[in-house]
């Protein structure tokens, strides 16, 4: 049998531009940006403002999530259940929802019915009704959810990972969806008091993508929506608070009895979105934790066979969200996996990354930029991530020069001002009793155990 | 919207290789897909897990590839890839900026060809592990996690290959040996036992050129197809069979499957309409009545997973909120389940869930990986690929007869499994835990 030994090269790759997109704003504020995509007859309408969880006062923490959620659930006009039929008439998935950073409305409709879906998103933004009942049921949904993290051992230790890093004056040391003491409280008057508060036309920022060939989306945007002022009670942005926690570095340790993997957080305030090296972060967090040959997963995974997957990387919001390693491990190896993640942490500062890893992470991300714009979805949640974070217009077309800018220097100057395993905690789920001893005796700092109350 | 239409070609090499091109210049991405005949059904007894363990041996290296290589060059590529193993089949998937497609390629062929030089000890130890790790984080260590086993063991009785999970067992796995590998890959690894689905911006006339270099070389292995036990089956299982599950659960949850038509049955189409009607999305039955009005649920699910071997299986569940009497719970359930089968669905019910179909099916689509994906999957379960623009129009056609019928002949007492996963310590099984 004949093979061919010799790797084929590659043809050279045809041009890719990331879509123009123009801006219009309306009479009220609402800011619109189209993008033209040929042939994409499904279009993605989002309309986004970039007030999330990490804005909330502590006693109001999950109420965005919330609101967001209960915005669906009727309107002056509809019930939930209206609005949900009306919306499926169309083909079309109507879904609001928020996050850290951001809360938007949204639909995925067939070019021929954006009109009358974005009747449904006017609507929904504009003039939600909060009914009492709707809203009390999303509540207990939400406690009752609360009830499920706890018992899955991943959601778990993300939730005890940042309590342990983030100061209790932050927004980021609690789940976006709030705690049991705080969601216990909401009620609907406290979502149509938030939505008064909140939503500023002035703030916001309506993206339609898809073929919109013979579609006027601005004279149809100001129909629909520029007619809506805001209330007099608009608060304007706040400052995020993201202060880590004072305790330093330390291992806290939650206890699975019986559990037959650890989850294994470690890590520490991370970065904003908005930092001047954001690209060399990105090659920098590929390269350590997020290709498969990254140092974590090839050690962790294919070299010592500890974990399905170990990575790790920054959460970079409108203020500097976790930096964490995590794998899942078997029980056996939890010490090992630890010390092999610290390894890795103090590897990418003092073992600077060679020419193959740097071509490795970069060649990846430049290379795979055309892929993650296939649909109309996934071009507008770009654009959406420029708007919320308050980037210039710019920022996706010229992001493939940036990273091929991005030299060993730059990583390694990345690595050294942001990857600190000296501050780093440690946060375990685990079946303690099986590797408590071995992890006290690898002296890795104070040590606090939790296990739950006797039944 | 007008329902797009996917222009193909479709050809055997020689060696029995199947080769299906379709063409789409829209972006400069392609997609490469290639699916084996070969699941966790054809695993025996004490072998399994042997599939999805031989899939991890896949990315391990080949003659002239190094461990992990696979994936390093495709990233380097700017691509993404992987693999999955389910009970009917096993696929290998590359998406890549189009000017990378004969890497793709290459890669693809020098493994079928030359796997078993890279077969080491080390290597397959080592990917023993990371599949122990895999089961321990998909199933043992999750709450509920042992579902899926539970549901599979009941619907198919202990002779029928789908009885079995594909993680397979940790004994298994732990006795699986190279030599047990060699042979895996030998009996089911040939050209003449794969489906290679090319879309996206390629020149056909190339992209041929290329399969036919790398791949044609590759012998067929005249022993397939693999023998496989008679895996026809009573349309239903004959009985209803019950399992309370303690489990560190904090909500109760009823998880249930049942048999369902083979997947190319018209029936199932059918089905899978039931589905959206029933559990798909907020203005569904389940949802309304369980979730919104009786408040009994915290969330509902349906959905079929589409097999060939003499059943489907649809299976779904409904969590229960604290201090729900359970009893009342399923009956409610069963309740909306029942009702399917006596009355057809209303217009509007029916136009909405085909407007909701239609919109997920063109989702999907949009995207070269699924196209390619679904171009193999029904060249290898229904020697037809033309099925990818068949099966909207199959899916629109659908009459609330048709809806009625299917779920009077599935959704009967004697055709289920119903498990009923409860806080473990919980004094009164009857009762969620408050």
């Amino acid at each position: 049998m004949t093979l061919v030994e010799t790797r084929p090269g590659h043809g050279e790759p045809r041009p890719y531009h990331f879509p123009a997109f123009r801006r219009h704003r309306l009479s009220n504020g609402i800011n619109v940006i189209t993008v033209h995509l040929p042939q994409r007859e499904l279009l993605t309408a989002v309309l986004v403002e970039a007030i999330g969880a990490g804005d909330e006062r502590p006693d109001e923490a999950g109420l965005t999530l919330l609101m967001a959620r209960a915005l669906t659930e009727g309107t002056r006009s509809r019930d939930a259940v209206d609005l949900v039929e009306a919306a499926e008439r169309l083909g079309a998935s109507l879904h609001a929802e928020a996050g850290w950073d951001a809360l938007s409305v949204g639909v995925d409709v067939p070019a021929g019915r954006l009109d009358p879906a974005l009747d449904l998103v006017a609507e929904v933004m504009s003039e939600p009704s909060f009914p009492d009942a709707e809203v009390e049921r999303l509540r207990d949904e939400r406690l009752n959810d609360i009830l499920q993290a706890r018992a899955d051992p991943r959601r778990r230790a993300d939730e005890g990972f940042i309590d342990t890093i983030y100061a209790d004056s932050s927004p980021y040391h609690r789940p976006a969806g709030g705690t049991k003491a705080t969601v216990e409280r909401i009620d609907a008057g406290a979502c149509r008091e938030m939505h008064l508060r909140q939503f500023d036309p002035n703030r916001m920022t309506l993206i339609v993508g898809g073929d919109l060939q013979g579609i006027d989306v601005p004279e149809l945007a100001q129909r629909k929506l520029g007619g809506w002022t805001p209330s007099a009670t608009c608060e304007g942005p706040r400052v995020i608070d993201a202060a880590a926690a004072p305790n330093g570095h330390r291992v806290r340790l939650l206890d699975r009895p019986g559990s037959v993997q650890t989850e294994i957080r470690v890590g520490h305030v991370g970065l904003r979105r908005r930092i001047p090296d954001f690209h060399a972060v990105s090659v920098m967090s590929a390269i350590l934790g997020g290709l498969f040959n990254s140092r974590l997963n090839r050690v962790l995974r294919e070299e010592r066979g500890y974990t399905y997957g170990a990575g790790a990387g920054f959460d970079l919001r409108r203020a500097a969200g976790p930096f964490s390693a995590r794998a899942a491990v078997n029980t056996e190896v939890t010490v090992p996996a630890i010390e092999a993640t610290l390894a890795e942490l103090e590897g990418i500062r003092d073992r600077p990354v060679t020419d193959d890893e740097l071509h490795a992470a970069r060649d990846f991300l430049v290379g795979v930029f055309p892929l993650r714009f296939e649909t109309p979805a996934a071009v507008v949640g770009a654009i959406s991530g420029i708007v919320v974070h308050g980037l210039p217009d710019d920022e996706l077309a010229r992001y493939r020069d940036a990273m091929e800018a991005v030299d060993r220097e730059a990583v390694t100057e990345a690595a050294r001002a942001h990857v600190r395993p000296g501050d780093a905690s440690i946060l375990l789920v685990g079946a303690a009793d099986e590797f408590l001893p071995a992890l006290e005796a690898a002296n890795l700092g104070a040590i606090t155990v939790e296990r739950e109350p006797a039944a | 919207m007008p329902i797009p239409t996917v222009a193909f070609s479709d050809e055997r090499l020689p060696n029995g290789l199947r080769l299906i091109i379709a063409e789409d210049h829209l972006a400069p991405v392609v997609a490469v897909n290639i699916w084996y005949g070969v699941g966790s059904k054809h695993e025996v007894l004490g072998k399994t897990g042997f599939a999805h363990l031989f899939e991890h041996v896949m990315f391990q290296g080949s003659a002239h590839v190094g461990k992990a290589e696979h994936i390093a060059l495709v990233q380097a590529a700017g691509g993404t890839c992987n693999g999955t193993t389910w009970l009917d089949r096993t696929n290998y998937f590359e998406t890549l900026p189009s000017n990378q497609l004969e890497l793709a390629l290459w890669l693809e062929a020098d493994r079928l060809a030359t796997l078993p030089a890279a077969l080491s000890q080390e290597n397959l130890d080592n990917q023993r592990e990371v599949v122990k790790n895999e089961k321990r984080w998909s199933y043992d260590n999750r709450p509920y996690g042992s579902w899926v086993e539970k549901v599979l063991a009941a619907l198919y009785p202990p002779s029928h290959p789908y009885h079995h999970p594909t993680i397979g067992s940790m004994a298994d796995l732990d006795a699986a040996s190279l030599d047990d590998v060699a042979a895996f890959f030998r009996l089911h690894y040939a050209p003449n036992n794969a489906v290679l689905s090319i879309v996206g911006d390629v020149d056909p006339a190339q992209a041929r050129e290329w399969v036919r270099r790398y791949f044609g070389p590759i012998p067929a292995n005249p022993v397939l197809p693999a023998r496989l036990p008679d895996m026809a089956l009573p349309e239903t299982l004959g009985g209803e069979v019950r399992e309370i599950v303690p489990d560190r659960v904090p909500l109760a949850r009823i998880i249930w499957g049942v048999r369902s038509p083979p997947f190319g049955d018209t029936r199932l189409d059918a089905l899978d309409l039931a589905g959206q009607i029933l559990a798909g999305g907020k203005g569904s039955r389940l949802h309304r009545r369980l979730v919104r009005e009786d408040r009994l649920a915290q969330d509902v699910a349906l959905f079929s997973m589409g097999l060939v071997g003499g059943a489907s299986l649809t299976c779904g569940w409904a969590t229960a909120r604290p201090g729900v009497d359970l009893e009342r719970f399923e009956a409610t359930f069963w309740e909306e389940l029942e009702r399917m089968t006596r009355e057809p669905v209303s217009d509007d019910e029916l136009a909405r869930a085909k407007a909701l179909t239609e919109a997920d099916e063109l989702g999907a689509l949009m995207r070269v990986e699924e196209r390619a994906d679904r171009l193999s999957m029904y060249a290898t379960l229904l020697d037809d690929p033309g099925m990818i623009n068949r099966m909207l129009p199959r899916y629109l056609a659908v009459t609330a007869d048709q809806i009625r019928d299917v779920c009077a002949s599935v959704f009967v007492p004697d055709n289920r499994l119903v498990l009923t996963y409860v806080p473990a310590g919980a004094a009164e099984p009857a009762e969620a835990a408050a």
